[in-house]
């Protein structure tokens, strides 16, 4: 047993202080999820806190199942949240990563930065889950079975968005 | 978008220019006030969170009680029963 999986059970038997220990191990892969499909890391970081807060509310009261593992079922409540923010959210100002101190290397950020700004321009007419689906393929390199999983969706479903989210950033290109 | 990048291309190269990222200084520390904030559970929400992961070996155990009284009572009736006949034989 890995040391998520013995995180969740300690904090399952009530020890608060071991879903740190989840969180840092997971929270970068989240945060760096959350800022592709956001499209900036601010409300990737508000996305994901929330994410943190409802798994923690469902492991004590009992509702994680386990029949994922932890990492899929954080996944999968990341994807969730974002596709909801992202429906329900309009975009933050561009300033509101400033306020973010990242606290990591000034180049690898600025570079960050900007790839995250492009990819969010150019994403950005895509429905939350044609991009939800293209981001977990070809950035975090899930396969189609896994996307399914985390999408709770069948793999037909995550092929048929993987389909129509490369046709219409082909026909983008096209026109531009 | 670098001239005559394909989708995939520019997918490979927004990935790894992504792959650094982290969390902001603060981040954990702020998921866990915001936990915090939640609240902790009550003595009551605490015994029965604790409590009933025990129900299935309870309910196991009280099936296996039911069907332990059963046969005792049946093996009394049995005793009863063979002792009024050798009372009648008597």
């Amino acid at each position: 047993m890995d040391i998520l999986e013995k995180a969740v059970d300690r904090v399952l038997s009530g020890d608060r202080s071991a879903f740190q220990q989840i969180v840092d191990a997971t929270s970068q892969r989240l945060v760096r999820l959350g800022a592709r499909i956001m499209g900036n890391q601010a409300d990737a970081e508000d996305v994901v806190q929330e994410a943190y807060v409802k798994a923690y509310r469902a492991l004590t009261a009992g509702e994680f199942d386990r029949r994922s593992s932890t990492n899929t079922w954080l996944y999968r409540i990341v994807v969730n949240g974002a596709i909801d923010a992202k429906r329900s959210r309009k975009r933050r100002a561009e300033a509101s990563d400033e306020q973010v101190d990242p606290g990591w290397d000034g180049a690898a950020r600025a570079e960050a930065r900007v790839a995250l700004s492009e990819l969010d321009d150019w994403l950005a007419a895509l429905p939350p889950e044609q991009r939800v689906a293209l981001v977990l393929q070809s950035m975090e390199g899930l396969n189609n079975a896994e996307i399914a999983h985390i999408m709770g969706v069948s793999e037909g479903a995550v092929e048929q968005r993987l389909v129509r989210a490369r046709a219409a950033l082909r026909q983008k290109r096209e026109q531009s | 978008m670098i001239e005559h990048e394909d989708i995939e291309q520019r997918l490979a190269r927004l990935s790894g220019a992504t792959d650094a990222l982290r969390p902001s200084a603060g981040f954990s520390a702020r998921v866990m006030l915001a936990i915090d904030s939640e609240g902790a559970p009550s003595f009551l929400e605490a015994a029965w969170f604790s409590a009933r992961r025990l129900v299935p070996v309870a309910a196991i155990a009280a099936a296996l009680a039911v069907v332990w009284a059963v046969q005792v009572d049946n093996s009394v009736d049995d005793e009863l029963a063979t002792s009024y006949a050798a009372v009648e034989l008597e």
